[in-house]
């Protein structure tokens, strides 16, 4: 089971991110952060991804992921247990334009070195 | 009662409790199930959410400033398209589906990502898609299209249809259009007035395709009739459609007095 997921995450290269609504408000820079996840909600219309990250004044900054629709994403081998709460994961993102801590998901890396989405080169965008 | 009086009143009886059935169609006019096609399966959209990219000008997605396509609008029509665009440069321009709860209607219920199920019977045809979601359905029971003055405008309109061998032809009317600024054809701001009538010829063109050539016209809105293709692919075996309840988890919701989508942080406040 654990190699037909590992399978299915790495054949993961293009997910649509944003049927639900435009995604206009996101930025064009991608950004890398590395934290521990809080929360995984794997919920219509949109999953997030809810990360603490420690910022370079030691403060813990919670960022919001914003990442496929679950059916898309279910379809595709991701289920709520892939991003496991307390899981080390680096994550490359396209922030909003404001400098809030909420991006738009375009990859993700565990410690052990499994990827999920487009870690090489960008992610297409709607 | 003698016996041509009992055979008067058992022929009108019979009139009687058959009339309401018969008054919709619902006769020999159905074709068998073994004789309809198999569209069996789940299917999704070909190429992206830009309703007519036979027209489209600009590279890009329906939200990248610079993109448009070109119905035959009239003078009023297309000024309204060009504000709607102005908006959407900026993005400014709604989509109320955003808020959830709203259906897309006809006939951007074609214009949709993820998957859809087209399911044939012989009395009825029905469009569904996990986006939404959203359902839409055609009467294939032999029933007349209503009159004009016997519809209200509604998202979806009224539907009726009949077979031409392996192709489902329906005409669509009572659409509510951009009565209420609620229904818009795509994300460039593309909409019909109240006045739409749409006829739809739906076949598969191989194995793995559905086709759908829509033929718009709308005294108000067009000069001519807007033809429109639209194309699904067939998807693997064994694929399920899931529950799509968009209100679950909604962080985006739109500002009505902006028209700006929003993208609310962990806090619940909006993050730009």
């Amino acid at each position: 089971m654990k190699s037909l997921c590992v399978v299915l995450l790495a054949a993961l290269a293009a997910v649509p991110v944003l049927a639900h609504h435009s995604g206009a408000g996101f930025g064009e820079e991608t950004k890398v952060i590395t934290g521990t996840v809080k929360q995984f909600q794997f919920l219509n219309p949109h999953s997030w991804i809810q990360v603490n990250v420690t910022d370079e004044t030691g403060k813990v900054v919670e960022w919001s992921l914003e990442w496929g629709s679950p059916n898309e994403l279910g379809r595709q081998g991701i289920r709520p247990s892939t991003f496991p709460e307390g899981a080390r994961v680096t994550f490359k993102i396209r922030p909003v334009k404001s400098g809030a801590p909420v991006a738009a998901f375009q990859a993700a890396k565990f410690e052990d070195g499994r990827t999920i989405g487009k870690w090489d080169g960008d992610a297409p965008r709607e | 009662m003698n016996g041509t009086r009992l055979a008067t009143w058992a022929a009108l009886s019979a009139v009687l409790v058959l009339a309401p059935g018969l008054s919709y169609g619902q006769s020999t006019t159905l074709t068998a199930f073994d004789k309809l096609p198999d569209w069996t399966g789940l299917w999704r959209m070909m190429g992206p959410t830009i309703f007519d990219t036979a027209t489209q000008t600009g590279k890009g997605g329906a939200v990248t400033p610079g993109v448009r396509e070109h119905p035959p609008y009239a003078d009023v029509y297309e000024k309204k398209y060009q504000e709607h665009l102005a908006r959407r440069d900026v993005s400014r321009l709604p989509d109320v589906i955003t808020n959830c709860g709203v259906p897309v209607g006809y006939p951007r219920i074609l214009n949709l990502p993820d998957t859809y199920e087209f399911m044939v019977r012989p009395d009825e045809f029905y469009i569904i898609t996990e986006n939404g979601p959203n359902t839409m359905r055609v009467y294939t029971d032999g029933r007349p299209l209503p009159k004009k003055e016997d519809t209200w405008g509604t998202y979806t309109g009224v539907s009726v249809g009949h077979w031409e061998g392996d192709t489902l032809v329906w005409e669509t009317i009572g659409l509510k259009g951009d009565r209420d600024s609620d229904s818009i054809l795509d994300r460039t701001g593309l909409i019909l007035s109240d006045a739409a009538h749409v006829n739809t010829r739906m076949r598969k063109i191989d194995e793995n395709t559905l086709q759908a050539v829509l033929t718009i016209e709308d005294s108000k809105a067009l000069t001519k009739p807007w033809v429109v293709t639209k194309r699904f692919r067939k998807q693997e075996p064994g694929l399920f459609m899931y529950d799509y309840g968009c209100a679950e988890n909604n962080r985006n919701p739109v500002n009505t007095a902006t028209g700006e989508t929003l993208i609310l942080g962990s806090d619940g406040k909006p993050a730009k």
